[in-house]
């Protein structure tokens, strides 16, 4: 589903991205982790398309299209979705405007008919149950005076009604007390299906006990330098990242590679 | 050095003078004594007096410096417009809302076409003529000439308020008696074919005695049906209306004012509200559309704990203009006041938000906010904001602030990270942006149908 390969960016004419690979296959969870300035972020903005990101060199295949060449808005409508770091607040625009404009922008670029109020109404009350999260949101403006967790679960809302191909979750647990942490990583894996990819950026494991990934890879200086199952996440943890830079990559790579 | 505009408006202030003294029954020297208490005559002389004095204000006036009257001489040659044909008259107005239910009048190129006849407990309703003519009871008379004296003309900014004075006439007293709630109050504006080119004076006193209620809802509006196809190639109109209002203790007056003009025409308005303790004013303006209106609020809070609170939203493009000008007096302790405007410019649209709160001596504790923020959509938009405070009390909690900026980058990001076009996001966003001064009418129907106006009338230039 989405191949990346030999990636470089920069913002701000400063490097970040020196030559990341990355194949994730339909279905998949993987989980990227790395420390603070890895360029972690750096690829879920490159993926969605935020501008001030130069892609100077390497490529992203999406389904088997160049993914850089399209606009931020084409890239949602194909399929993608970015799970922000730090959502943005947008006074005066509801969530229920702001969720059946997106949905029905994708649904008209799929060709598919747009839904009026009460179709949409629909849709979202039984989104809203399954994540069991409280209808006061659709009446309150996107995010304006949320909680943090409040804010990254109306994420995992909004993607639970975008349905998304592929999911990117950049630090969705960051800022997060350990409640808010199950209550988001219950809503992600209720959305984990055979036709869904996820990518799940962080920098600690914890929210790895809770969304169980497929691979494990690590980023760091831009580049992935080891890749393992879920326990590669354990070791990280107990290790620290120090580890792989005094020699541990090669185990790493040794054990996946057997 | 004297530019070719202020020529014209000196020649236009002359040729205004000599219309007034042309007309019969003013009240020039050795002329009969016009209609009306005897109190008037002095009053309008006086008032004539002053504008043939002064004459028009320009750019050399701090007030009106921004505000370009260059068009004033080609769009009002003439003072006075004919008498409005009923049967066109009553075809001249169609709602841009579903008004609520209540009492209201019709004024026609500013002329007072139609009067409802049937009001509500406590009301009363009539033409200024009548008024003047026939007061209701003698206290109304007095106040009425209280209010017409209280107006002082210190030089060329004021022009406009002599000149009201000078045509007294044309106009409505409404008076709500003690404790009772008068509802809504519907002022329909319009325009015919037939009288464009002229200036229509219209003077609106609103009294509301202890503890009474008024909702005072106006719209400015352009000719419809045949004559809003004509009214594109005429020179336009001038209006000109001095709203002057007493408000009780714990007496609470809305007023909410939607504009929406053809661009050639000129609006000027001048309201001004004297507020008992514990009376409530808020006021509520939309200007989408015309071609310059130019608004005066200015609120004395004489009682204690007085409040009023000042909105408005302006959405302009091509080359409209609309200007603010507010003043309020805090001149009792516990008084407070807030002016929130949101304006979004396009085109070559010139927006003026000049805001200030004076805090008297002796008006302690008292609390101001202000706020003013404006999106500029084009690069030819222009606004000139100023917020002003002035303090000379104690324990006093003052806030403000002015901003003129562009969209939130990150917030248009995001809406297109979730598929929503980059225009689209972009029309939302100003659209939201101003839609926080409708939701501060407090009535739920009207504050839904203004937000959609609001968004209806966001400047087509700027977005595809």
């Amino acid at each position: 589903m989405l191949k990346i390969k030999n990636l470089h960016a920069s913002v701000a004419g400063k490097a970040i991205l020196k030559g990341l690979d990355l194949e994730v296959k339909t279905g998949e969870i993987h989980a990227i982790m790395g420390p603070n300035g890895s360029g972690k972020s750096t690829l879920g903005n490159v993926l969605a398309g935020r501008e001030g990101y130069e892609v100077t060199d390497g490529e992203v295949l999406y389904k088997g299209k160049n993914l850089l060449d399209l606009e931020p808005e084409e890239r949602a409508c194909e399929g993608i979705f970015l799970a922000f770091q730090y959502p943005v607040e947008i006074p005066g625009v509801n969530n229920t405007y702001f969720l059946r404009a997106a949905l029905n922008a994708q649904r008209k670029h799929r060709g598919e008919p747009e839904l009026d109020s009460m179709g949409f109404l629909k849709l979202v009350r039984e989104k809203l149950k399954i994540l069991h999260v409280s209808d006061d949101l659709l009446h309150r403006a996107v995010n304006e005076g949320f909680s943090g967790g409040e804010k990254k679960r109306n994420e995992i809302f909004q993607m639970a009604v975008l349905e998304p191909q592929l999911a990117i979750l950049d630090e969705t647990d960051s800022g997060l007390d350990i409640d808010a942490l199950r209550l988001v990583a219950d809503g992600v894996n209720q959305l984990r299906s055979k036709d869904r990819a996820m990518i799940v950026v962080t920098h600690y494991q914890r929210l790895l006990e809770h969304i169980i990934p497929d691979q494990v890879h690590v980023l760091a200086d831009g580049k992935i330098t080891a890749s393992g199952g879920a326990d590669l996440a354990l070791q990280l943890e107990e290790r620290g990242y120090t580890w792989l830079e005094d020699g541990g990559i090669a185990q790493v790579s040794e054990a996946v590679g057997a | 050095m004297t530019t070719a505009a202020s020529q014209s408006l000196d020649q236009l202030a002359q040729s205004w003078s000599d219309q007034m003294a042309a007309m019969p029954g003013f009240p020039v020297d050795g002329a009969e004594p016009s209609d009306g208490p005897a109190w008037l005559e002095p009053v309008r002389r006086a008032a004539a007096d002053a504008f043939r004095q002064k004459g028009l204000p320009g750019n050399r006036d701090e007030a009106w410096k921004y505000t370009s009257l260059r068009r004033l001489p080609s769009v009002a040659p003439c003072l006075k417009s004919v008498p409005v044909n009923e049967s066109d008259g009553s075809a001249a107005w169609q709602s841009l809302l579903t008004e609520p239910t209540g009492f209201g009048f019709t004024i026609i190129d500013g002329r007072v076409t139609e009067v409802a006849s049937t009001l509500p407990d406590g009301v009363a309703l009539q033409t200024l003529e009548d008024a003047l003519e026939n007061p209701a009871n003698s206290t109304i008379e007095e106040r009425l000439k209280a209010l017409v004296e209280s107006i002082e003309y210190n030089g060329r900014s004021q022009a406009f308020e002599a000149l009201n004075t000078a045509l007294l006439g044309q106009g409505l007293v409404i008076h709500v008696a003690e404790g009772q709630d008068a509802g809504a109050c519907v002022a329909r504006w319009g325009q015919s074919s037939e009288a464009r080119g002229h200036l229509g004076n219209v003077r609106i006193f609103l009294l509301l005695e202890k503890g009474a209620k008024l909702a005072y809802l106006e719209q400015y509006l352009g000719p419809v049906g045949d004559a809003a196809a004509s009214a594109g190639e005429s020179t336009g109109q001038a209006t000109s209306v001095i709203i002057q209002a007493e408000l009780g203790e714990q007496s609470e007056l809305s007023h909410i004012r939607l504009v929406k003009q053809p661009e050639q025409d000129i609006l000027l308005t001048f309201d001004r509200l004297a507020q008992q303790a514990g009376s409530h004013y808020s006021y509520t303006g939309f200007d989408l559309g015309g071609g310059l209106a130019r608004h005066e609020i200015t609120c004395s809070l004489k009682g204690a704990a007085a409040h009023a609170s000042v909105n408005g939203a302006f959405v302009l493009d091509h080359e409209q203009h609309c200007d603010y000008h507010i003043r309020i007096d805090h001149e009792a302790g516990e008084t407070t006041s807030d002016q929130f405007f949101r304006g979004v410019l396009g085109g070559a649209s010139r927006g003026v938000f000049n805001g200030k709160a004076v805090i008297h001596p002796g008006a302690d504790g008292s609390r101001v906010q202000q706020s003013n923020a404006n999106l500029l959509l084009s690069d030819r938009a222009e606004i000139d904001t100023k917020p002003e405070l002035e303090i000379y009390a104690d324990e006093v909690e003052a806030r403000h602030g002015a901003t003129v900026g562009q969209l939130d980058e990150r917030a248009i990001f995001y809406m297109r990270t979730r598929g929503i076009p980059e225009d689209e996001a972009r029309r939302e966003l100003t659209g939201a942006f101003c839609r926080m001064v409708a939701d501060r009418v407090s009535e739920p129907s009207l504050a839904g149908q203004l937000a959609d106006l609001l968004d209806e009338s966001l400047p087509q230039t700027s977005f595809k």
